[in-house]
């Protein structure tokens, strides 16, 4: 489906916003009631004001409700029937959820994500850092420039890395260029199951690293300058400035980037698909991609099987993820 | 003196560094176009260059004369565009209610529209399939472009930005009698351009680079989208390198240009959705 790149930030309480929100509207009708009879313009103006509302929301609920919820619920439905499009289905109830948690490929797939992921992640994230560390130092026209240049492949398409880092680890490609370089044999780095992943990782990481640097980039800016040049002062170099200032006040940053890179890595499956067709063996099936293909085996229990599994890993994924969002919250307000 | 000398040397590692980072990011994206115009058998040679020995516009023409990919490009564009205007109107239009009006259900309609925020993709992938069949809507450039439409990530972002809009305008406005409608019209979606331009464009790029949805959902031929049909490429005419490094440079340049021509609005708009 059309991804979201913008992944909104946070489960921030929408209840909160409402109240403070809510205090406002009230300002807003007393102000009103002033210059007229209260009651009846307040309540006419609120019937209007529902309307007006019901109205304007219709298209956005009425889409998700089609195109979101309802595929949502009927897969949790679907998840405990057997069949396919040309069969009955038969109830199964959970029967499905226990295969899948017995599959050794899904565990396998699993293992094949969490690699990519602790590669990607990590790998990112410090090249991120990096970079917007430097940017930070640069001028304004300097550091626009980089910003530019650092987001440019985030525009590029999944499927254009993939052609493009196919040819890159062809026999004669530029990755082996690259290692001849440094005195390096040429690598298969495609054919063989332990490198796949890394090399898959590697447009992982170019493909993302401009939002993970620009988010960076802007907490970084809101450390006060007065923390870092008093360390200065003190004599810290660039690292221990990094360890012992950067990084604790980056906190609910790098918290928010992991935990939201983590997801996102663990759920990639168009890179490994359309770079290594999931191979050799399976070493870059990731849970997507097996899924994927498990869908497309078009066995008799395939929909079933494939609907089980992508919603098991939601349930996993969503939980871990709600859960760290509420630790950051809990945290901010602490410190606030 | 020396300190002149000083700030001048750290200048010239920023420039150096500076160089060697947009470079070595800039490489692949460089490294496509030039073997755009490489030889076939120029592409993969080793040792490796990065200009062309000889310079082949051919590879880059035939593109412009090839009617799939053309018709292709086309239909992407015109679904892209159709696309991102209706993901301004109806996000924009939920964000604003969230962000102003009140009534009774606002806190479940709220939970409603933010919730598929969180659901993958992929859990949906197959029942949304199975939906859109059954609205017979299989083959058709709706099925591309309206069940994406409506997206929480975009609608929470524009709401985000329509919190923060100083309220005091509003407040006079509607004094002055002002519908609801005419405050939208009339003063939120003019004063939002930023938040319009990063949301339309994430927009544009969302269905300018989807691939696994059109290949589920398109079979016919005179329908196909850039994505899927780029990568058909590389199974029809594998070893004509030159053309498919063509052919992808061509398929991610309107996104490219529209990072260039926007890049003020989208360094800025990905602070905005950041954490805080």
């Amino acid at each position: 489906m059309t991804p979201e790149p913008m992944k909104g930030s946070d489960m921030k309480a929408p209840a909160t916003e409402a109240a403070t929100h809510r205090e406002r509207q009230g300002s807003v009708t007393a102000k009103l009631g002033e210059t007229a009879p209260p009651a009846r313009e307040k309540r006419a103006g609120s019937r209007e004001e529902r309307r007006t509302a019901y109205l304007m929301l219709a298209p956005m609920m009425v889409l998700l409700a089609i195109f979101v919820i309802w595929p949502l619920i009927f897969a949790f439905r679907q998840s405990m029937y057997q069949g396919n499009f040309y069969k009955p289905p038969v109830f199964v109830g959970l029967d499905f959820y226990k295969y899948v948690l017995t599959d050794p490929g899904f565990y396998q797939s699993l293992k094949v994500g969490a690699y990519y992921a602790v590669i990607v992640v990590p790998g990112g994230m410090l090249i991120a850092l990096l970079i917007a560390s430097f940017i930070k130092t640069l001028g304004s026209r300097m550091a626009s420039f980089m910003k530019t240049t650092v987001y440019l492949p985030t525009v590029v398409s999944a499927v254009i890395a993939s052609v493009l880092f196919k040819i890159i680890y062809a026999d004669q490609g530029l990755a082996n260029w690259v290692l001849s370089l440094i005195n390096v044999a040429p690598k298969n780095f495609l054919g063989s199951p332990t490198m796949v992943i890394p090399a898959v990782a590697v447009p992982g990481i170019w493909l993302g690293l401009g939002i993970t640097t620009l988010i960076m980039l802007a907490g970084l800016l809101d450390i006060p300058d007065s923390y870092i040049e008093s360390a200065q002062l003190d004599g810290a170099g660039f690292l221990k400035r990094t360890w012992y200032i950067t990084l604790p006040l980056l906190r609910n940053v790098l918290l928010y980037l992991f935990v939201t890179g983590i997801v996102a890595a663990f759920q990639e499956f168009l890179l490994p698909l359309l770079i290594a067709n999931g191979g050799p063996v399976n070493a870059s099936t990731t849970p997507n991609l097996y899924i994927f293909n498990q869908f497309r085996a078009a066995t008799p229990y395939a929909m079933t099987f494939s609907i089980t599994a992508s919603l098991l890993l939601f349930i996993v994924l969503g939980t871990v993820s709600a859960l760290v969002f509420r630790l950051i919250r809990s945290e901010k307000a602490v410190d606030a | 003196m020396p300190e002149m000398t000083r700030s001048r040397r750290t200048l010239v590692v920023k420039w150096v560094l500076l160089v060697l980072i947009a470079f070595s990011l800039v490489l692949p994206l460089a490294w496509m176009a030039l073997s755009g115009f490489k030889r076939d058998s120029d592409v993969l040679k080793s040792p490796f260059s990065l200009l062309p020995e000889v310079w082949q516009w051919q590879n880059y023409t035939a593109m412009f004369h090839d009617s799939p990919y053309m018709t292709a490009v086309g239909l992407t564009m015109l679904g892209a565009l159709i696309f991102t205007g209706l993901s301004l109107v109806v996000n924009s239009m939920a964000a604003y209610v969230f962000a102003r009006l009140d009534f009774g259900l606002k806190r479940y309609f709220w939970v409603f529209c933010i919730m598929p925020m969180f659901v993958p993709g992929m859990s949906i992938l197959i029942t949304s399939f199975v939906v859109v069949s059954k609205l017979h809507m299989l083959n058709t450039l709706a099925v591309l472009i309206v069940p994406g439409v409506a997206a929480a990530g975009q609608m929470f972002f524009m709401r985000q930005f329509f919190l923060a809009m100083p309220i005091a305008v509003e407040d006079a406005a509607r004094i002055d009698g002002c519908s609801r409608w005419t405050i939208f019209l009339r003063i939120f979606v003019p004063n939002s351009t930023a938040v319009f331009v990063v949301v339309g464009i994430t927009s544009y790029m969302a269905y300018w680079n989807a691939y696994v949805w059109p290949i589920l959902t398109i079979s016919n031929p005179t329908l196909q989208q850039i994505m899927p049909v780029l990568a058909n490429f590389v199974d029809d005419r594998g070893p004509q390198y030159g053309q498919l490094m063509a052919a992808s440079t061509l398929a991610a340049l309107p996104t490219i240009v529209l990072l260039l021509v926007f890049q003020r609005y989208i360094v800025a708009g990905v602070r905005l959705s950041g954490i805080k």
